[in-house]
């Protein structure tokens, strides 16, 4: 598939190398519009969909609204959209009021997960509807349609019923909307799950680098952990219609604030310890099986009991007793190409799971086998 | 971009409130339901503070039930009605099931079979009986030819062409009904009854047989109160001793005397037809009058209802227990193919019964005879050159287009915006207001039609083309709102959004979004407010005027006084138009079949 050259001359940064043609769309041409949402709140009967949620959004920021169905996601997109409205709280788009605006002055595009392209228009009618809604001339929209469905790589489409494409195309259609005008914010609601794994991967890459060429502010919903790891400069994870933690991907993986957010995203072992020392930010600890390690905490704790989190991978693994190591018995052993998936159980029945990369020299363990595992104080996190 | 106009908005909450409240699509019901409180309500109430305006307020009911002749004709009316109604489900069943277990072809030919007649007047339909049991006509010919009769019998005017006839009729109604709910069931529900060991019997009994208990329910009912207000087919198929008793408010209504009375005779077919909608509403949800699922509204009383379900379903189970498992034993010894042959025999038959009338009806129309009979001893055109060169004829014909335009125009406009405020308000009490829109459907059209008479007689409105459209538009108003609701709870609500989020205001979304969507939805509808009005008869009897006659009229005079093939003529064409209707709403139907 060819790649466009407006895009290709983006990504490989060399846009000054050769000026752009005039109308093409240039890294950062518009610059997203700020939003900030101060104590949202919307209640069904006694059912607080949104509870008090306040978050800020610099302008351009992909940002991710990440948690499980029912944790008031959604609620917050549709209220950020003008779908629904308001009980009480605010919603500022650049420093301005927008909740009682009507959806359609609100000027933002929009991807749904069912497409919701218009079945009774072509794809380029579809692209052309928020251009002939802002009452752009007819040559600009086509211009501006042509260009946008070259970006998307669908010019080829361009007088197809989207009833004839596939749903991958049909998301592309979707987005080509959603962005055909230039818009300062971009929503985005669960747009990738109705597809299949691939075809997510590759659109999640597409999303990406459209959101550096076109420079709106994304607001991006979806369940799959995996996905706002990848895609977002910063996630918001959501739970019982309050935000939980709100940070950049590395951030959120490594430092969850709590065990909710910790399991949530990424696969996570909690392990219970006891603390018996602190010198410094460095603690050292007792699992209720008796292993004793250290541990790193940016939190004042320093008596009593804690939960740990232990990312599966950052679990060092040998056949043979190291220093500080402590015994587990295999339960489960997975191949899974690059990595080998193991659940075992510690002394005291605590599971483990464990993920490793294979290694040529080292057999497959198999259910009941021994091994030795640690880790060192970098590679856990003390939870609250 | 549209930064100048958020700000602007933003600062005026106050009149925005007001523009919302304006803009609130319950106010979208205020033409329809004022249109029905001022011809609907209103002289209903006034029909009933007639009957009650004697000297004491039960006196004319008294006489009602004084009189041996009323009372027993209501006796015979209840008789009547529950025989159509288990006769219509014995048959019905077996062929909603044919509809649904044929395929391809088959199914669209068995389907419109059903149908078709559906859409043909009750009328036409009772004439094409009349014709086919007459002296001349094939029946009594085949049973000579065969040696059964010796010389042509009166088969007319007795009980059982009274049975016979409103069976017919009121097939198509209880047929589309249990078909409903036999289409809603997962056809795997069926297979695991099988995969269980259920035998086929067995799995009817246990699992489709329950599980469509409330269609029967419906169909049962609905086929049974439609039967109670039966006017038009009992008077033309009985004889003396199969008077109906909307037949007695017909023939009271003449005279002028009885005033007082005659309201009495129509409030207490009011009032029994109110009192068993009342009761199948208690227990199936008002619902099953329209067919519809359950408006999205969160009723209070879904505990109470789950609870009553509950209890009819142990009563349901205990029943199949105890009648069930002696008949399955006697029917197990029967071979396994014979469910699928009662099935196929009773569904025939049912399709020639509904089909066969149509057919020697539309044969006869072009007769060379100067009488009804069948075989026709040649063909012409003789009958058709007649119709359309008599000019009474051809001036009620007209009438009926222009009445039946401007009904269906009356009828699509207030439905339209009464069921945008039903699917788009949140406003409380939509279950009552879409019984009150739906209600006219189960009224006894003589007891509307006697209770119009007054209030056209105090406007002077009787003979007035315009009077007549908006009576006949209180019938067509339930069918739009009840295809137009429908239509919108089908359309894609992320499509709206979709438009909106993208710039377009909400006349806009409306205009390209969801009229589109609705566009089948509203055509069907107006093809049936049409329709409905150009059949109508009986309000027409009571609200038109010796200038204002329209065809069912003078069929109706014709079919009482010489019985012509100009008659069949005009049935003939009434087929072909809605033939045509229904080619033409068949992609229409189709598509919002697969919303629904």
């Amino acid at each position: 598939m060819g790649e466009p050259a407006a895009l290709r001359a983006m990504r490989s940064g060399d846009a000054n190398a050769r000026t752009p043609p005039t109308g093409r769309l240039r890294e950062r041409d518009a610059i997203g519009s700020s939003i900030a949402v101060r104590d949202a709140v919307k209640r069904y009967g006694s059912f607080h969909a949104v509870d008090r949620i306040s978050i800020d959004i610099e302008p351009g920021e992909f940002i991710t609204l990440l948690g499980p169905s029912g944790s008031g996601k959604t609620t917050l997109l549709n209220l950020v959209a003008g779908f629904q409205s308001l009980d009480s709280g605010e919603i500022l788009v650049d420093g301005k009021p927008v909740h009682n605006v009507p959806t359609h002055k609100r000027g933002f595009g929009m991807v749904f997960q069912s497409y919701a392209l218009f079945p009774n228009m072509t794809v380029s009618q579809n692209v052309a509807f928020p251009l002939r809604m802002a009452g752009v001339d007819r040559a600009t929209a086509e211009r501006r349609v042509a260009e946008t469905l070259e970006i998307m790589r669908l010019t080829e489409h361009a007088a197809k019923s989207p009833s004839q494409m596939s749903g991958g195309q049909q998301q592309r259609v979707a987005i080509a909307r959603a962005i055909v005008r230039r818009p300062k914010v971009v929503l985005m609601d669960e747009p990738l799950s109705a597809l299949d794994r691939r075809l997510r991967e590759q659109i999640q890459i597409e999303i990406r680098d459209l959101h550096r060429t076109i420079g709106s502010t994304i607001l991006f919903v979806t369940h799959d952990q995996g996905e706002a790891l990848t895609m977002s400069d910063r996630i918001a994870v959501l739970n019982a219609g309050k935000i939980v933690q709100i940070g950049r991907p590395v951030d959120i993986y490594r430092h969850p604030s709590d065990r909710f957010v910790a399991s949530f995203v990424g696969e996570s072992n909690l392990i219970e310890a006891e603390i018996l020392q602190k010198r410094g930010s460095t603690l050292t600890m007792k699992s209720r099986a008796g292993y004793v390690f250290s541990a790193e905490s940016r939190d004042t704790i320093d008596v009593g009991r804690a939960t740990v989190l232990v990312r599966p991978e950052r679990i060092a693994v040998s056949n043979e007793p190291t220093a500080n190591s402590t015994p587990v018995n295999v339960t489960s052993a997975i191949f899974l190409g690059e990595i080998l998936r193991i659940e075992a159980q510690m002394e005291g029945g605590e599971p483990l799971l464990i993920r490793c990369t294979d290694m040529a020299d080292r057999p497959l363990p198999t259910v009941g086998d021994r091994l030795h595992v640690s880790w060192g104080a970098a590679d856990c996190w003390v939870l609250a | 971009m549209t930064s100048a106009s958020i700000g602007a908005q933003a600062d005026r909450p106050a009149d925005l409130d007001l523009v919302r409240r304006l803009k609130d699509p319950a106010l979208l019901l205020l033409p329809a339901l004022a249109f029905l409180a001022f011809i609907y309500l209103l002289p209903l109430i006034d029909l009933i503070r007639i009957s009650v305006s004697g000297p004491s307020w039960s006196s004319y009911f008294e006489r009602v039930f004084a009189i041996p002749l009323y009372w027993d004709s209501l006796v015979r009316t209840m008789q009547i009605s529950v025989m159509v109604a288990v006769l219509c489900l014995l048959f019905g069943y077996p062929t909603a099931l044919l509809i649904h277990r044929s395929r391809g072809i088959t199914q669209a030919l068995i389907a419109t079979a059903i149908v078709l007649p559906y859409f043909i007047a009750i009328l036409i339909r009772t004439y094409a009986w009349m014709v086919l049991l007459g002296r001349n006509g094939p029946i009594n010919k085949l049973l000579v030819s065969i040696g059964i009769l010796s010389e042509p019998a009166q088969l007319l005017f007795n009980r059982g062409t009274v049975l016979l006839g409103m069976t017919a009729v009121l097939l198509p109604l209880m047929v589309l009904t249990i078909y409903s709910s036999v289409a809603r069931l997962d056809q795997s529900l069926t297979r695991a009854a099988l995969a269980s060991g259920a035998g086929p019997i067995a799995a009817f009994w246990r699992v489709l047989l329950p599980l469509t208990l409330p269609g029967i329910g419906a169909g049962f009912l609905l086929v049974f109160v439609a039967a109670i207000g039966f006017f038009i087919t009992p008077t033309l198929l009985g004889g003396p001793g199969d008077q109906m008793f909307a037949m007695h408010i017909t023939q009271q209504a003449d005279s002028v005397t009885s005033e007082g009375f005659l309201q009495a005779l129509g409030v207490v077919l009011l009032t029994i037809t109110l009192a068993v909608v009342a009761v199948a509403g208690r227990f199936l949800g008002f619902e099953f009058i329209w067919g519809g699922r359950k408006l999205t509204e969160a009723t209070p009383t879904t505990t109470d209802r789950r609870a009553a379900d509950a209890g009819r379903r142990s009563i349901g189970t205990s029943a199949a227990d105890v009648i069930g498992w002696p008949l399955l034993r006697l029917f197990g010894r029967l071979p396994a193919s014979f469910g699928t042959w009662t099935v196929g025999l009773m569904g025939g038959l049912v399709i020639a019964i509904l089909i066969l009338p149509i057919i020697v009806v539309m044969i006869i129309s072009f007769s060379s005879a100067s009488y009804l009979t069948f075989p026709p001893p040649g063909f012409s055109l003789r009958w058709y050159e007649q119709f359309f060169s008599d000019s009474n004829w051809m001036r009620a014909f007209w009438t009926s287009l222009v009445v039946a335009a401007m009904s269906a125009g009356i009828a699509i406009v207030l439905g339209a915006s009464a069921a945008l405020g039903i699917v788009r308000s949140s406003i409380r009490g939509k279950s009552t207001i879409m019984l009150l829109l739906v209600s006219p459907i189960i009224v006894p059209p003589v007891v509307l039609g006697l209770s119009l008479y007054s209030l056209f007689l105090r406007f002077d409105m009787v003979g007035s083309i315009f009077g007549l459209a908006a009576a006949h538009a209180i019938g067509g108003l339930p069918l739009v709102v009840v295809i137009l609701c429908a239509s919108l709870q089908g359309v894609d609500a992320r499509l709206e959004q979709a438009a909106a989020v993208h710039g377009a205001s909400s006349l806009t979304v409306f205009r390209l979004v969801t009229l589109p969507a609705i566009m089948p939805g509203l055509a069907a509808a107006t093809f049936f407010a049409f329709l409905h009005s150009f059949d109508e008869l009986v309000l027409t009897l009571f609200l038109s005027s010796a200038e204002l006659k329209t065809l069912p009229l003078m069929l109706w005079g014709d079919v009482n006084y010489r019985l012509n093939p100009v008659l069949a003529v005009v049935s003939t064409l009434e087929v072909l138009l809605v033939v045509v209707g229904l080619v033409l709403a068949r992609p229409v139907l189709a598509t919002s079949r697969k919303a629904t």
